[in-house]
């Protein structure tokens, strides 16, 4: 709590230093604000996904006004830190960083990025006198962009785990709505809605990121589970981390066979395609389960918050924020900020909604008409208020777990190990990860 | 004196060769060698520190290390003879007489799998080793087998695409060593007997030897660094069924970012290799 309320006291001097802007700066523009910097090039990592798409389909008007050229360099998820850290530890090109929530603690304290103060500071006429960071919401901003309370980063393609599901598979099936809870979706929708080539549920447990963090946290966090206790030790073998694992082994009869070989592709064109009537997925994937393109159940789909646990709902938490690269020279900083500022403005945002992007903005979803066009958005609005910054330990040291949770974790699936051996042989190698980081010893704090 | 060869161009000639091969091999090798002695993380770049052969023990003492390389042999003793096995087959039925034009196709046809990029390989086998729509399980009926989600399957999709791609490498260096073969001798040999195998063992082999040798080195080299296809495949997976001693590497060091542990990884990898060189240099050249 003392976090956040700190986290806030950030969030607040980077409103005021906007607010001082404002106050010397009427008539503030972009074009004006950019005019010192025409010409620049900023390097930025983009993903292969919607959001990212949308902010490319919006560029040309950003270039255009301020003369400023991004230079957008794709990369699949799985590629993009390692493509990040080793540019960063070279001292490269990128001009900004795309963080993951997770990635935060790792580019925060090796400095890679330059905190949100600190470049407003340094550049007071680049600031938007509208900034308004107290309009992203407050969960995204503490978990997407801050680290020991400073702020970095501003949220962008930012998702929250959502429940997908079939209406017209449901209503065939004798259901009016979706299960509220884990335990509802296991024991009364499972059985009748898996049979002849279909399957109840699918969740994506490939044996990367997504086996750590959409399928291992997903399951042991709304069961009142955890990764770490209060003295960063190994929770995953406490009754309520077992139930949640045990949960995610009963709830595979209801699964497609090789679960633990679909990543988000297989289980949204599972969706996508009429064989899956549940997934619980992220915001991020909604434009493509809708679009009649792509999908053959688009006029069959609609989203609700992702079903309950004995310890409440504890949805997923997922996406990115863009910080300013401290590698970067002075006009290549100041543009990389114009960039990031002018992207995940409140001004863009509904725009950025409407081209497929999930906004942090809280602004963009007072307008009832773009939740009536994009049904996902009362279920995430709902969801930010629930989530757990935590989800996925947020330090430098997530790199090395996720890689030891995605291989227990799929050897759990397979029943190659028992939830209790897999979660002690993780326990025990986390810890010794952090053991080494210094955490026990005192030379690192107990983050978190 | 007439006839000898100054040094400066001797040194014209070789050093290019030899300063190329110092950038490009020598000194990177060097560098692992002083990474894998540090505490050498890339995203802990500030507490890099010498620990001696801390991360050569840990290797050693590593479970998963030693799991990985028995996984990797395993790739090897499996996939290896049935590579020799068809391999010398079309080796034997492209070395007949008559047939030119076909077996002209053939011998051409033959280098198209070597020529498909490794990780080409692995997305193709995504898509036909898909349970739902793959064309494999059309193949068979329309089977409902789990090849990519299941341990025992996913393996045996490797080896498959291992022994499809590489048994045309094997083929033609055995044809190449076929036609080393005096006409002469081989035809005297069929003379004497009409068994084809006393032909093949007592005339043909001997001549096969060398190529054998080279297979032998080149495909065990090549099965130890095998990375590319599966990564894009299985991605070492279902859980580590196909993480192979490259995929472990490569995760160590550049999903980890633990590069000093990955060097010291790759460089126990490299002294396995020379050593199953010289193992089989030694033992099949002594055969010769």
């Amino acid at each position: 709590m003392n976090t956040i309320r700190k986290l806030f006291g950030t969030a607040a001097t980077a409103s005021i230093l906007a607010t001082g802007a404002l106050a010397d700066g009427h008539g503030w523009s972009l074009s004006d604000a950019a005019a010192p910097y025409a010409g620049t090039t900023v390097d930025v990592v983009f993903l292969l996904r919607p959001g990212y798409d949308a902010i490319e389909a919006m560029l040309p008007a950003f270039e255009e006004e301020t003369g400023i050229t991004v230079n957008i360099i794709k990369h699949p998820y799985e590629n993009a830190l390692g493509e990040q850290v080793r540019d960063f530890v070279s001292d490269g090109d990128l001009d900004v960083a795309l963080i993951d929530l997770v990635w935060m603690g790792n580019f925060a304290e090796n400095e890679w990025v330059l905190p949100l103060a600190d470049v407003q500071a340094k550049f007071p006429d680049a600031v938007d006198p509208d900034l308004d960071i107290d309009d992203f919401f407050p969960l995204v901003l503490n978990a997407f962009g801050g680290w020991n309370d400073t702020i970095y980063g501003l949220p962008v393609d930012n998702y929250s785990g959502l429940m997908f599901y079939n209406r017209c598979m449901l209503e065939e099936a004798g259901f009016d709505g979706p299960p509220a809870t884990w335990a509802e979706l296991k024991d009364v929708y499972g059985p009748a809605l898996t049979g002849d080539g279909q399957y109840a549920f699918a969740l994506q447990s490939k044996r990367n990121e997504t086996q750590s963090a959409d399928s291992f946290a997903r399951m042991i966090w709304p069961f009142g589970g955890s990764f770490l206790d209060e003295n960063f030790r190994s929770n995953l073998n406490s009754p309520e981390s077992q139930a949640g694992l045990q949960f995610r082994q009963d709830l595979m009869q209801y699964m497609p066979d090789g679960i633990v070989a679909y990543d988000h592709a297989e289980v949204v064109n599972g969706f996508a395609q009429g064989d899956i009537a549940i997934i619980t997925e992220w915001s991020a994937f909604y434009s493509g389960v809708v679009s009649p393109e792509t999908s053959t159940v688009a006029d069959c789909v609609e989203i609700a918050p992702e079903p309950m646990g004995p310890a409440g709902r504890k949805p997923a938490l997922g996406g990115f924020s863009m910080a300013v690269a401290s590698q970067a020279d002075e006009a290549e900083q100041a543009a990389a900020y114009l960039f990031i500022q002018w992207a995940t403005s409140k001004a863009n945002a509904v725009e950025y909604v409407e081209r497929g992007g999930v906004s942090a903005r809280q602004s963009a979803y007072q307008d009832p008409t773009l939740a009536e066009t994009f049904k996902y958005i009362p279920a995430l609005v709902e969801s930010w208020q629930d989530g757990v910054p935590e989800f996925r330990p947020r330090f430098a040291e997530w790199p090395e777990i996720t890689e030891i949770v995605q291989e227990w974790g799929t050897k759990m699936m397979l029943g190659e190990v028992t939830t209790e051996e897999g979660a002690q042989e993780i326990g025990t190698r986390m810890e010794a990860v952090l053991e080494t980081a210094g955490y026990y010893s005192g030379d690192k704090p107990l983050a978190q | 004196m007439r006839g000898q060869v100054s040094k400066r161009t001797i040194f014209a000639f070789i050093g290019p060769a030899v300063f190329g091969l110092a950038i490009v091999g020598i000194a990177p090798l060097l560098y692992a060698g002083w990474t894998s002695l540090h505490f050498f993380n890339l995203i802990k770049l500030r507490q890099v520190k010498f620990i001696g052969l801390d991360n050569y023990w840990t290797v050693l003492t590593d479970e998963v290390f030693w799991q990985a390389m028995g996984r990797t042999f395993f790739l090897l003793c499996t996939a290896l003879p049935l590579q020799l096995a068809f391999g010398l087959g079309i080796a034997l039925v492209l070395h007949k007489p008559g047939l030119t034009i076909l077996k002209t196709l053939a011998r051409l046809s033959l280098v198209l799998p070597m020529a498909t990029t490794y990780a080409v390989v692995g997305l193709l086998g995504q898509v036909m080793f898909n349970q739902k729509f793959g064309v494999v399980n059309q193949l068979l009926g329309g089977a409902n087998i789990n090849w990519i989600g299941d341990p025992t399957n996913a393996f045996v999709m490797i080896i498959f695409w291992d022994v499809w791609q590489w048994t045309p490498f094997v083929a033609l260096v055995l044809l190449a060593g076929l036609t080393m073969v005096p006409g002469e001798v081989e035809e005297a040999a069929r003379l004497e007997t009409k068994s084809a195998w006393k032909v093949l063992r007592y005339v043909q082999l001997p001549f096969l030897l060398p190529g054998l040798v080279a297979v032998l080195i080149l495909r065990t080299a090549d099965t130890l660094k095998l990375f590319d296809m599966v990564f894009t495949l299985t991605r070492g997976g279902p859980g580590a069924a196909t993480e192979f001693i490259s995929l472990m590497i490569q995760r160590v060091g550049f999903r980890g970012f633990d590069q000093g542990l990955a060097s010291a990884q790759a460089i126990i990898l490299l002294i396995i290799t020379i050593i199953l060189a010289q193992i089989y240099i030694r033992v099949f050249y002594k055969e010769v």
